[in-house]
This record gives C-alpha cells, structure tokens and sequence, in this order.
C-alpha cells in the first residue's frame, strides 16, 4: 500500500495543491512597502545590501512611532536579477496589495516589473535602473532615484577630456548596463572631436583572465581606458595591469564604486584609479546622513560597500516622506513627488523630481583612490 | 486505491488530460472564489510562467524524451521564436498572432541547419554541441547580429496579443492564452505519440541499429523531430515574448536550457503526463521556495537531487505500449512476457553509444 | 610577434587551468560515463576551502610564501576530495543502475545546491585572497616576461597531470581504474572492488579541482560563488575537445582552448571569443566525432 502510495502522483498532486493555495493573509494597521532586489543571481550582493538598509531604516522609522503612528512592513521579494523572476516578484507584491515598490537594480529587470505596477496602480521606485527609456514611456507612477545613462556618459566624456587624454580605449562587459555607457560615451567623444577612440570592445564578465586583452589594449598605446563595466572585472584589470608592468591610466563608471574593487586589485595596484559616481553618504554633509552612517555601523559593522543600495535607502526615504504628506493612495503620492514635495534630504544630496520621474540635477562627481585605498571625492 | 492499475486502462490518459484541464481551467474562478489577494494574479502568473515551460518540455520531449536525443540546447530555439516575434512585433507592427507560425518555422529552419551536420553524433557530444549552440546563440544575440536583436538591451515594448478584437492583456487572460495553447498541444502530442511518426521514434530511441534496419530512416527521422520540437519551441518564444514584453540575451542561458532538460527527465521521459508534472515541480517548486529567501535555490537543488535519487526513471515515467497482445497470450509467449516484464530502461545498457 | 608569444603565455597559463579541471571530468567519465555538472562547482570549493584556511590557520605567515601556497594546496585538495567522495555517495551512487540521464540531472542540482551553499556561507560578494603570498618576480622565456606566479601555476598544473598520467598508467591501483573503465563487470570478476574505484575517483577527480580552486585564488585574488559555472563549462568543451574518457585529450583540449580563447580574444574580438571557442569545438566534432584523442569504437550492435 505504501509503495503504491509512492508510486501514485498524489504526492505531486498534494504538492501542487500547497503551492497553488499559496497566499499570505493580510495584515491590518500597517503600511506596506515592497522591496524587490536581486537577493540571489548575478546582482546578490547589490541586493543583499539593498535589502540590508531599507531594512535598517524601516527598523529606526518604526522604533520613532511609524509613519502617522502606523508602522511599516516591508515587504521583500527576490527578482532573481532576470527579467522573468522580476515579472512573478512584482506580481506577488501587487497582490499582497503594496502602494509602494523600491526596486530594482538592472535596466531590463525593471523593464519587465514596470508594466505589473503600473496596471496594479502602485508606485515604483527605481534604485539602479540607469537605462534612459525606463522614464520616457510617460508612467506616471514610475521614478528613479539613480541618475541616467547620458547624464553619466557626459560627465565622463567631460572629465576624460579635462584631464586631456587624447587616445582612449573604452571597454565594456557586453551588460546593458556597461554597454549603453560605452556606447553613449563613444557616440559623445565622436561628435564633440575631443579625443580619438582607438579601442572599443567587450570583455566576458566572471572570467578571471583578462591578461589577453590587456595584451591587446597595450598594443594600441591608448592614453587612458575607460572601463564602463562592473567592480571585480575592474579590480582584475588594475591587478593583472599591475603584474603586466604596464600602468596607464584608467577611468570606471559608477558601477565600479565599490570598497572591494580595492581589495581585489590590491592598494598598490588600485592607488590612482578615477571613477565618477553618485557622492557617498560619507561625502554628504547633512544630519541625515551622517545618522544613518552611524546606524549602519552600530548595526552591520561596517559600512555600505555599494553606492547602489544607498540609493534604494534613498528611494526609501522619499517614500516615507511622501506617505506622511499625502497617505498611502499611490496616485496621490505619484502626484506628490512629482510637484509639491520640497526637496527631501537624502543619503546622496537633495532628491526631487521631473515631470517624467528622472532625479533632478546633476549627481555625478568624480572619485579617485588614493595609496591607502581611500575614495576621495574630487573638488572641480 | 491503485492508480497503477487504473492507468492500465485505455482511456485514462483521456480522462486524466480532461479531468487535469478541467482543474486548469476552472482555477482562475477557484482563485476569484477563494479571496486570493489581487484575483489571484501571483499564482496566475506562476501558472503562466509554469504553462510556457510546460510547452518548452514537451517540444524537447519529441527529441529527448522520444527520440532519445541528448539534446540540451532547446533554448537555442524558444529564444529564435522570441526574437522572431519581438522583432517582427515592434519592427514591422506584425501583430503578435500573426508572427505565432512564422517564429515557430523559423525555429525549424534554424534547428535544420544547426542539426544537419550534427545529427548523427552521438550520446554525450551531441550534448556538448547542443550547449554551444545555446552559447553561440546567446552570443550573437547579446552583440547585437545583424543590428535588430537590441544587443544586451534586448527588445522592449512588444505588444499583447489579440484575436479578433479581444486583447491577452491581464494575467487571467494570458492564463487561458497560454493554457489553451498548452491543452491543444497535448492532443497534438498525444496522437503523434501513437502514430506512426511517433512510433518510429521510439524505435529509434530503443535501438537504432534495429530501427535503421526496418528500414526506418534514422537520420531523416532524428531531423524531423528536431525541426519538430524547435517549431513548437518557436511558438512557445512567442508566448513568451507576449508575455514578458520585453526579452533579453540572458532570459536565453545555458541555465534555462538545463532546467528544461531536468523538466524532461525528472518528470519522465518520454511522458507527457510527467512532463507536465516537472514542470509544475520544478518551476513551482522555485517559487514556493521563496520564503527562504536567499536560501530557496539551495534547497530546489537539494529537492533535485532527492527526486531523483527516490525516482530515477522520472516521477511518471513514460509506460510501455500495449498493442492487446494478450489475445495472443499462449501463441507467442515469450512476446507477451518481454511486455509485461519489469520496467525497462533504454539507457542502462547503452554504455557504449559514445565513445 | 612579441604580442603573440605574449598572447601564447596567456592562453597557456588559462589552459592549464582548464586543463586541470577538464582532468576531473575525463576521470568521472571514463569510469562512470557521466558527465558532473558538480565539478566546477567542487573547484569554486576548493577555492573558498583555501580562503578559510588561509585566514583561520594563518599559513600567509609561514617564512616562504611558496611553502604556504604548496601546503594551502594541499589541505584544500584534501578536503574538497572528501566532498567528492560524500557526492558520489549521496546523489549519484543510487543512481548508478538507471537511466544516464537521471544521473547527469542529479549531477546538475548537486550543482546548483554548492553554489547556493557558497553563497550563504561566504556571502553574494565576493571574496578575496590576502595579497604578497606568492612572490613578485618575473621570468623571460622566449623574449617575452612572464610573471613567476604565471609559470609556477602552469608549471604545477602541469606537474599534477603528469603525476596522475604516472599514477594511472604506471600503478596497480591506476590498472584497477583503467580495467574498471573498460568494463565494470569484468573488472569485479578480476577481483577489483569496483565500488572502492569510483570512490577513488571521485577522490582524484575533485581534489584536482580543489587544487585549481585554490591557484586560482592565489594568482587572481578575487574568487565567487558562481565561478564554477564558467570555468566548468569551459573545462568540460576542453575535455570533450580532447575526446573525453582521455587523460592525455583533456591535456590536451585544456590547453588548445586556452590557446584558441587568447588568439582569438587577440586577432578577432573579444566580444566574440567564446564563441569562435564554441564554433571550433563543433567544427572539430564533426570532422573527429569523438574528440581529437578519442578513441572510435565500433558501434554496439
């Protein structure tokens, strides 16, 4: 009877039952908000810090009362960093009836919740999602608190023409990401003359050998490399350029703010290395700011490794603002941060919005690593 | 109760499919009914994500499960299918019904020229080519060939599918969209199983050395259950495609290869029953396991492993045909015992098919 | 030509990586004709093993940075090969009697759960090796510089294979493997405790890995949970390239596909490197269906 019981596909049929009537019961008395970041996939550890902080702040907003005396739940799902996991993360959000969503990091991960939130009327939040056509759809309920491709790609093109490099190389890793800063860059470098490309190509992200290209790009005699990929493809390229004996300058894009970018290339190999970036809470002189810092000592030991999952905080904390001003009607807070809120303090400087959703004003600034693999903030 | 001994019956596979589509049919209601926050639109969209892998493995049971082709490649094609959609779609305004045949065929065409020169290598290399295909695809997609595939972009914006003025916008509606797909094909399926065709193939899986001497065309058979397979994962990318609404080169990774493979082989090869069946464990079983965050992809490989080891021929493995023999029973007796004898394992004696 | 012999040493010394791991595979499948999609996952273990014994045991404070590496590698080949060992045991030992399939299946959760294991354990960052154990200097060979910890983990790579060509070749135990590759049923009848070959193999096997693993972190510095997709997939075209089931092939397909990455990666794209790498591997399979040291064997009738 037993073995019967095995062999028959009720167990399987009992199992489907389990997941189909799957569903978490509402809670009363609470605002929701729904986190989607990539906790496992190619993006966890961006993820994982992501989920860290809006942990830790949801977490002091509740000990100080809540928002309007409701406390917060935050509600945390996985997108997997793919598209597809995205789609099912942000349908499970919506029918856990969230006004709000913090999330995501990459581009096309967004692309594919962006549609879910929008018919579900709730309110998105874009924390690392740089791709320029994520905000020129018209959603009216769609923002970002990161910045944009073209707005980084000018800021490197100005600075790669500042400190006057004349031949540059520009590297990508074939992400839409990377690719799309590449190609911005390259497309202003051509129209503006001001330097000459004399290398353009992709590397493969997760190979830890990259001293064939090196070997390539070292033929070309470039001036500077513009890297505009992720921070362990840069810190191999600084190490294995340090073993080469071959020392050029090398430029990165924000992805590559990153605390172990040094310890992969090592001090030695990383001193003097420039990306440009959001600033860091560390370079923010406000109250805010430097409470969170704190915080997140006290709690994690150590400090946020990522600019990106700063920027969920970020996203975090508009929200919260927003709420306390107009309730937890989504259309009503879209409205609100559109026109109407005054400019909220943030982890990265000032945060508000245009019509479209993007952050206003300029956020980049330009780092350099110093011999004690510090990142210092270049003054202009 | 003994299922075994019901599933001996001959129309049990025709009351099992009715009485599963029935349940599938009726679960947006039960859903609605049962108060599942938002209509239900998270486990919706599960089924949907479930029912367009359910279609992928039953494409690639025509040619691993059937024909016996080690074949870990079959994104390759459902990506083709995607793209072929989503570039028609948002390139040339096709609408998005209208690509369904086109996606499908140029799937095929893609699976003939790729299998040709490779068809008759065996076992384990025909493995190992099948993922540099997937490879080499994912490859040219991300670098954009041909300048129309978006690059590591992907394409975006791809339009909902409609007939005759009624839009597949909601989840439900694409719910029925790809689950009608879904039923249609294992009718389809089904009678080719059991046609000539598809007897053909079995043969081919059990012993081709005996099949080519029957005068079966092994190769010609091995290609058309390629292209056939491929057509139907083509299809199953414009579900896809419609449903996801924008499409990227690592939606199409080795990894998504290796799960429909386990699709195939942990429900039973050869079994559209099981196969269905590892498509609700292995794509739902991601899904339930999401409570545990982080630690969800841990435990789906342990549950991989342990299905396996406790099932090694697949949770409904595929079961002998009965042509009635048992009329003869007395006239041809050792036919009648070879049928009626333990379960029978294609692959355990095949050692040497590849070396 | 200096950029050339420069691209040579590079494709080598990624070869002789992928030739170690390829090692692992060939092995496994010589005997069991399976292919362990686990492999390059007990390589990413091996690499991590070394991590923590690197910065629990404090072996960076040995006098001579290579002995530490040498002893690092050791104790990490160690236990990655108990790994191994309690893989066969628990997901493919049950398995031996069925379907091939169900197997390779096993083999592909079994991968899927290490990685997942590494990353709750070390985190979804990843992690790296402390600087200055290995030393600095470098070597000219052929006109070109080569950095010393290039070609001492070509030249250990190396050393390894020959080793395990000597063991296999050379030994009662390797004759016990070999007789077990080529028929199981046989071999028993000989008196060879089959069980305890697989269990050695997958000892031997692993433990290269693991070795890997740990070169890997050494000369790179950077290690991740999820490196032993790649490197897996790519040693195991290498051991299909040199006609898998074959020692001196995986050698072989190792070091051509580190040499056909880096030249192709120089003269053509980088972009389009692994691919050129698939293309040749298929070309190859269709003009030599059973790699370039495979053997053919007739078909069984």
């Amino acid at each position: 009877m037993k073995n019967s019981f095995c062999r028959s596909p009720v167990l399987s049929v009992i199992a489907t039952a389990i997941l189909l009537l799957y569903a978490n019961p509402a809670f009363a008395g609470v605002i929701k908000i729904g986190l989607m970041a990539p906790i496992t996939g190619a993006f966890a550890s961006e993820g994982q810090d992501m989920q860290k902080i809006v942990a830790l702040m949801v977490e002091e907003i509740n000990k100080a009362g809540g928002i309007n005396g409701d406390s917060i739940e935050l509600l945390v799902e996985d997108d997997g960093s793919t598209p597809r996991s995205a789609a099912t993360a942000a349908s499970r959000l919506v029918s856990k009836g969230v006004p709000a969503v913090i999330g995501t990091y990459g581009s096309a991960v967004t692309e594919a919740s962006q549609d879910i939130y929008d018919e579900a009327g709730a309110v998105q939040i874009a924390t690392g999602s740089t791709a320029i056509r994520l905000t020129a759809k018209g959603l009216k309920r769609f923002f970002r608190t990161c910045p944009r491709d073209d707005e980084q790609g000018r800021v490197a093109v100005t600075t790669l023409s500042k400190l006057e490099f004349k031949h540059v190389a520009i590297l990508h890793d074939n992400s839409a990401y990377a690719k799309g800063l590449a190609e911005e860059a390259k497309k202003l470098i051509e129209e503006g003359k001001s330097a000459s490309i004399v290398f353009y190509d992709a590397l493969q992200p997760g190979e830890l050998d990259y001293s064939a290209i090196l070997t390539k790009i070292k033929g070309v005699k470039p001036d500077a490399i513009f890297f505009t990929g992720y921070y362990p493809e840069a810190g191999l390229l600084l190490r294995q350029m340090a073993t080469m004996k071959w020392s050029v300058p090398m430029l990165g894009g924000d992805a590559t703010n990153n605390y172990d970018l040094v310890k992969i290339a090592g001090q030695a190999a990383a001193k003097g290395y420039r990306f440009i970036s959001p600033p860091m809470p560390t370079d923010i002189d406000s109250p805010a700011a430097k409470a969170f810092l704190a915080a997140y000592r006290a709690k994690y030991n150590s400090l946020p490794s990522s600019i990106w999952s700063v920027i969920a905080g970020d996203a975090f904390t508009v929200l919260v603002s927003a709420i306390k001003a107009k309730g937890t009607n989504p259309s009503a807070i879209a409205e609100y941060m559109h026109q109407g809120m005054p400019a909220v303090d943030g982890l990265t400087g000032k945060i508000s919005f245009d019509d479209k959703g993007d952050r206003k004003g300029d956020l980049y600034r330009l780092y350099e690593i110093n011999g004690k693999g510090e990142f210092i903030l270049q003054k202009n | 109760m003994n299922l075994a001994r019901y599933a001996r019956y001959r129309y049990f596979p025709l009351c099992l499919g009715g009485v599963f589509f029935a349940i599938m049919a009726s679960i947006p209601w039960l859903l609605n009914e049962a108060g599942a926050p938002g209509s239900g639109i998270a486990q919706l969209d599960m089924l949907n994500k479930i029912g367009i892998y359910a279609l992928l493995a039953l494409s690639l049971n025509i040619i691993l499960g059937q024909t016996g082709l080690f074949h870990m490649g079959h994104t390759a094609f459902f990506a083709v299918g995607a793209y072929a959609t989503a570039i028609l779609n948002t390139m040339y305004q096709w609408p998005v019904f209208s690509t369904l045949p086109v996606a499908g065929l140029l799937a095929a065409l893609f699976a003939l020229l790729v299998a040709v020169p490779i068809i008759r290598l065996r076992g384990d290399y025909l493995l190992v080519v099948t993922i540099g295909i997937v490879e080499i695809v994912r490859i040219c997609l991300t670098n954009n060939i041909f300048g129309i595939t978006g690059g590591a972009n992907g394409i975006f914006g791809i339009a909902r599918p409609v007939i005759f003025g009624l839009a597949f916008s909601s989840p439900r509606q694409q719910y029925y969209l790809i689950w009608g797909f879904t039923g249609i094909t294992v009718i389809l399926f089904y009678l080719l199983e059991h046609s000539r065709f598809g007897r053909a193939l079995n043969y081919i899986k059990q012993d081709e050395l005996a099949a080519a001497g029957c005068g079966i065309n092994v190769a010609r058979y091995k290609l058309a259950a390629f292209c056939l397979g491929a057509f139907w994962a083509g299809m199953a990318g414009t579900l896809y495609a419609a449903n996801i609404r924008s499409i990227e080169p690592t939606s199409f990774n080795f990894f998504e290869s290796v799960i429909i493979f386990a699709i195939v082989i942990l429900g039973g090869a050869g079994s559209i029953t099981g196969v269905i069946l590892g498509a609700f464990l292995l794509i739902g079983l991601q899904d339930v396991f999401r409570d545990f965050s982080s630690a969800r992809m841990l435990i789906f490989g342990a549950a991989m492993i342990a299905m396996m080891v406790f099932r090694p021929q697949g949770l409904l493995p595929a079961r002998r045909r009965h042509y009635g023999a048992r009329r003869y029973l007395g006239k041809f007796p050792c036919a009648v015992r070879r049928q009626c004898g333990a379960a029978y394992n294609p692959y355990a004696e095949d050692e040497g098919d590849c070396v | 030509m200096e950029e050339f012999l420069q691209q040579l040493t590079n494709g080598l010394a990624v070869g002789g990586i992928y030739a170690l791991l390829a090692l692992g595979y060939t092995m496994v499948y010589g005997i069991l004709r399976l292919i362990n999609f686990a492999h390059g996952d007990l390589f990413t273990l091996g690499a991590y093993l070394g991590f923590t014994l690197l910065a629990s045991l404090g072996l960076s404070g040995l006098a001579s940075g290579l002995l530490a590496a040498g002893v690092l590698i050791l104790l990490s080949m160690g236990l990655v090969a108990v790994a191994g060992f309690l893989l066969e045991r628990v997901a493919y030992r049950p398995l031996r009697k069925s379907d091939r399939l169900s197997a390779v299946v096993s083999a592909m959760g079994a991968s899927i759960f290490f990685q997942n294991a590494l990353m709750l354990v070390y985190g979804a960052k990843s992690q790296v090796y402390p600087d200055g154990i290995l030393p600095e200097a470098s070597l000219i060979l052929l006109g070109t510089e080569v950095p010393l910890t290039r070609f001492l983990m070509f030249a250990a790579s190396l050393a390894l294979m020959c080793l395990l060509y000597w063991f296999v070749n050379r030994t009662r135990v390797g004759a016990a493997i070999r007789a077990v590759a080529i028929d199981q049923d046989a071999a028993r009848l000989m008196g060879i405790d089959v069980n305890r070959i697989i269990s050695l193999v997958f000892l031997i096997g692993p433990a290269l890995g693991g070795a890997a693993g740990v070169m890997i972190g050494l000369y790179y510095g950077q290690i991740t949970h999820d490196m032993g997709f790649t490197f897996g997939l790519k040693a195991f075209i290498a051991a299909i390239l040199g006609g898998i089931g074959n020692i001196p092939g995986a050698m072989l397909g190792g070091m051509l596909l580190g040499i056909i990455e880096a030249l192709g990666a120089a003269y053509i794209s980088i972009a389009w490197k692994d691919a050129i790498a698939f293309c040749v591997l298929i070309l190859i399979l269709i003009f030599r269906p059973t790699g370039l040291l495979g053997e053919r064997v007739a078909d069984k009738v």
